[in-house]
């Protein structure tokens, strides 16, 4: 199980595993933390749910390296979070230095509600091309996949239109609650419009199957339950890391919402020097390698390579679309609602 | 002057709770369109689920009611206190474990082979509901079988009639009004729980909250609070119709059953524990054994006491006003009335309205203090309600006794009033700490940064997927909530004594 090997991989900036053997694929990309400047003194971070154990563990690392910072830290669910951000900067009340989320969505809501100071050059300019915000920085990315089951579906037969997998003579799992898809359909919004967004929900709608989340997908799939499904890539990837044999491939739809590589990131929301420098740790390549190694996370600094697994991604052509954009997801919802898929 | 006081007090509870309700009308103001079709669904399902979860609580509850006020048992109170526990397991928790024990490819299929069906739906979500609901009708129903003498049940047997048409026809009909309480007590918190129904993946009022909440549509969430308020204002109006009966003092019935008959009654009982307790804690040991024990930190368990036990002493202190002007008058039962809505609002947008409140007084935003307030907020109505029934158990006569022999007002209520009631006021408390101990969402909006309990961390580990870790400290949890509970219905126990020891009648 993977969960295992995350449990044991703690000191992950500590010297030992600085010298892991995975670090050469990053080769020369990325800052290491020896270069970064010592943290000192006190950042509040609103931290959202999401990939809990592991972004708990580079935090812990972060603070172990930095004895005189002092790291208050929130839980709470992304959207939770966003909103008292929101509020407590209305009210003139700013408690969080930092808001870490899985969600780009929420992260461009809390940043266009805040303003947060431009980020600076030197730190921005470490992200891939596409992926430069200056109030916000993302720090992993994830892709939407259509993971198969090979036994039923031979690869060359998915096609690479989204669209056109409505006409398709198979059987679909999908997970419309979940966030993830919500922001997919948001993509498919601001790429094709509201009318064709609706009418491809309708048409999926004849041939999918529910599921409650994304890996119940996949593992949907790998049962053969049902013989493809849409995805972030990391399920997929991390299934078959316990279970090398699963009976699941990955496709990739070419240049639509179907292939949107969505991103975690972080707010500086104060703009403070040391709520940025907090962020430069996360682009550490010690710390991009460990979150690609361990969860399968697309690094987001420039030249990384792709996560173990997802060599593909070379080759596809994901749109181009602003992420915050994808905080829009009210009209997605109605959309989704009227559909009857929701 | 005194008695100004006490109304003071009792106004300081009502806008306490009433507080919450305004934020969410500024808030949900933004939002234009009000009702609409789909709205309509979400009601149906909803008063569904309300009406069905009632009903299975009615179903459960009842007979066992019956037993366990009437039938000589052996370990009487160790049964109760078993069918009582359920209360001590949050729903949410049940449902989880439920949901992961039973259907293709969950536990139970994994351990024994043997492919269960999966609850889920409007089914899976009304059985779950009703037991973790069936003790609040147990509860109630039982109380009131308990006040009635048993003259009139033996006055039917001598005219032929056989004991359980008896009980059907003579006992149950008088105990209308606990088994109508407790019902709703079982339909509210069934309008109102999140967890279970979004488990069970159906539809309510409290999912379309969240899912709204989760897109940004504050406003909107807000607004779909305050209908659901509209709901939960009806189940209360309901609850004050159901008019009080005042039963003749005397003894309560006891049957002597046979050997068989415990025994019959023993094996209808157990199916009940076994789903609503044996499971979850069964559940949570498998993941122990699978995932072994982490470190756990001591401090966690005593925050979440220490919060909790201020709440309830908090609760406690505010509810002794509230249930003495409820006694009398139309302004008395009006504010009683008012403290009951923090209840019914759910925990997520009940701590979002509480940042924004927090954030009017920035010196008390995410302080312990505050976080202690949403839980008083919240929970009052069980701590009035427990106060209630012991003041309303008392005999005025022996108040008017004091006031004859010189004692005034104040002093009657410190020496009489006061020592009467303690036990009942224990019990509204322990019901108070048993919700905030539990309590989630609030508490991850409000509490101080870093302030860790025993709910948030639950919540951190299962978010995490470290099942393992989540098995200490929910059994913990479930421990310090059985003591609670126990505490709980050691007050009951001294109202049942006061009830039935004899003719101090209540002719008032």
């Amino acid at each position: 199980m993977y969960r295992r090997r995350f449990l044991q991989s703690a000191a992950l900036l500590s010297g030992g595993t600085l010298c892991s053997p995975l670090l050469p694929a990053f080769g020369s990309s990325g800052v290491s933390v020896d270069g970064l400047p010592k943290l000192k003194g006190n950042l509040t971070l609103y931290l959202g749910r999401g990939e809990g154990g592991l972004y708990e563990n580079v935090i812990k690392a972060i603070e172990e390296r930095n004895p005189d910072l002092e790291l208050g830290i929130r839980r709470g669910p992304t959207a939770a979070l966003a909103n008292a951000i929101v509020a407590e900067h209305q009210a003139g009340v700013e408690r969080a230095d930092l808001f870490w989320a899985v969600d780009a969505g929420a992260i461009g809501m809390v940043s266009e509600a805040v303003n947060p100071r431009d980020l600076p050059g030197d730190l921005t300019g470490q992200l891939k091309d596409g992926f430069r915000y200056s109030s916000w920085t993302p720090v992993t990315g994830r892709v939407r996949t259509v993971p198969f089951n090979p036994q039923r579906v031979g690869a060359g037969e998915i096609p690479s239109d989204i669209v056109a997998l409505t006409n398709i003579d198979k059987r679909v799992g999908w997970a419309p609650a979940y966030a993830s898809f919500q922001s997919f359909v948001t993509a498919m919004r601001i790429l094709r419009g509201d009318d064709a967004t609706g009418s491809w929900l309708q048409g999926m709608d004849r041939i999918a199957r529910r599921y409650a989340g994304e890996l119940g997908v996949v593992m949907g799939v790998e049962r053969g339950e049902v013989d493809l499904g849409f995805a972030n890539h990391y399920y997929t990837l991390r299934l078959k890391a316990g279970k090398p044999d699963a009976r699941v491939g990955l496709a990739f739809t070419d240049n639509d919402a179907g292939c949107l590589v969505n991103a975690s990131g972080i707010v500086a929301i104060n703009g403070s020097e040391l709520a940025q420098n907090f962020v430069r740790y996360l682009l550490t390549k010690e710390v991009q390698s460990y979150l690609s190694r361990e969860a399968f996370e697309i690094p987001m600094i420039a030249d990384a390579p792709a996560p173990p697994g997802l060599e593909a991604l070379a080759s596809v052509q994901p749109p181009r679309i602003d992420l915050t954009q994808l905080a829009d997801l009210r009209p997605t919802l109605d959309l989704m609602r009227d559909a009857g898929v929701l | 002057m005194r008695r100004a006081a006490v109304y003071l007090l009792a106004l300081c509870a009502a806008a306490l709770a009433v507080a919450p309700l305004i934020v969410l009308a500024l808030l949900a103001e933004d939002f234009a369109s009000v009702f609409d079709s789909r709205n309509l669904t979400l009601l149906f399902n909803t008063l569904l689920l309300a009406a069905l979860t009632a009903a299975g609580s009615v179903l459960i509850g009842v007979p066992l009611a019956v037993i366990t006020a009437f039938v000589a048992l052996p370990g009487r109170r160790v049964w109760l206190a078993l069918l009582a526990s359920p209360l001590a397991i949050p729903s949410y928790l049940g449902a989880f474990t439920i949901y992961a024990a039973f259907g293709p490819g969950g536990e139970i299929e994994g351990l024994s082979g043997l492919t269960t069906p999966a609850f889920q739906g409007l089914i899976g979500s009304a059985i779950i509901m009703a037991l973790y609901t069936f003790p609040f009708v147990l509860l109630t129903t039982r109380a009131a079988l308990l006040n009635q003498d048993r003259s009139l049940i033996l006055a039917a047997r001598t005219l032929g009639i056989p004991l359980h048409e008896a009980l059907l026809r003579v006992a149950l009909p008088r105990a209308g009004r606990g088994i109508a309480a407790g019902a709703l007590l079982a339909a509210l918190y069934a309008i109102s729980d999140f967890g279970t129904p979004s488990i069970m993946n159906f539809d309510t009022f409290t999912r379309l909250i969240y899912v709204e909440y989760n897109a940004y549509g504050l406003s909107q969430a807000a607004l779909f609070s305050l209908q659901l308020m509209a709901l939960v204002g009806l189940v209360l109006f309901l609850e004050s119709q159901v008019g009080a009966v005042r039963e003749r003092p005397g003894e309560a019935l006891l049957i002597f059953p046979s050997r068989a008959a415990v025994l019959a009654l023993l094996a209808s009982v157990l199916p009940i524990l076994m789903f609503a307790i044996v499971l979850p804690l069964g559940v949570f040991a498998l993941w122990l054994a699978r995932e072994g024990a982490a470190s756990f930190d001591v401090a966690i368990a005593w925050n979440s006491t220490y919060a909790s036990l201020l709440a309830a002493a908090g609760a406690a202190a505010l509810a002794i006003p509230v249930a003495l002007v409820a006694q009398k008058g139309f302004l008395g039962k009006t504010l009683e009335r008012l403290c009951y809505f923090g209840f019914g609002i759910p925990g997520i947008v009940m701590g979002t309205a509480l940042v924004y409140l927090g954030l009017r007084l920035p010196m008390l935003y995410q302080t312990l203090a505050l976080l202690v307030l949403a839980y008083l907020m919240r929970f009052l109505p069980l701590a009035i309600g427990a106060t209630r029934a012991a003041l309303d158990k008392l005999d005025n006569s022996t108040m008017n006794a004091a006031r004859i022999l010189g004692a005034n007002p104040g002093e009657v209520f410190r020496r009489v009033t006061l020592p009467l009631t303690t036990r009942g006021i224990i019990a509204g408390a322990a019901l108070v700490f048993l919700e905030a101990m539990r309590e989630l969402p609030a508490t991850l909006l409000l509490a101080p940064t870093g302030f860790e309990t025993l709910a948030t961390y639950l919540w951190r580990v299962y978010e995490a997927g470290y099942f393992g870790r989540a098995a200490i400290p929910g059994l913990l949890l479930v421990l310090l909530s059985i003591a609670g509970l126990v505490m709980a219905l050691a007050g009951e126990a001294d109202r049942d004594r006061m009830s039935t020891s004899g003719p101090q009648g209540a002719t008032a």
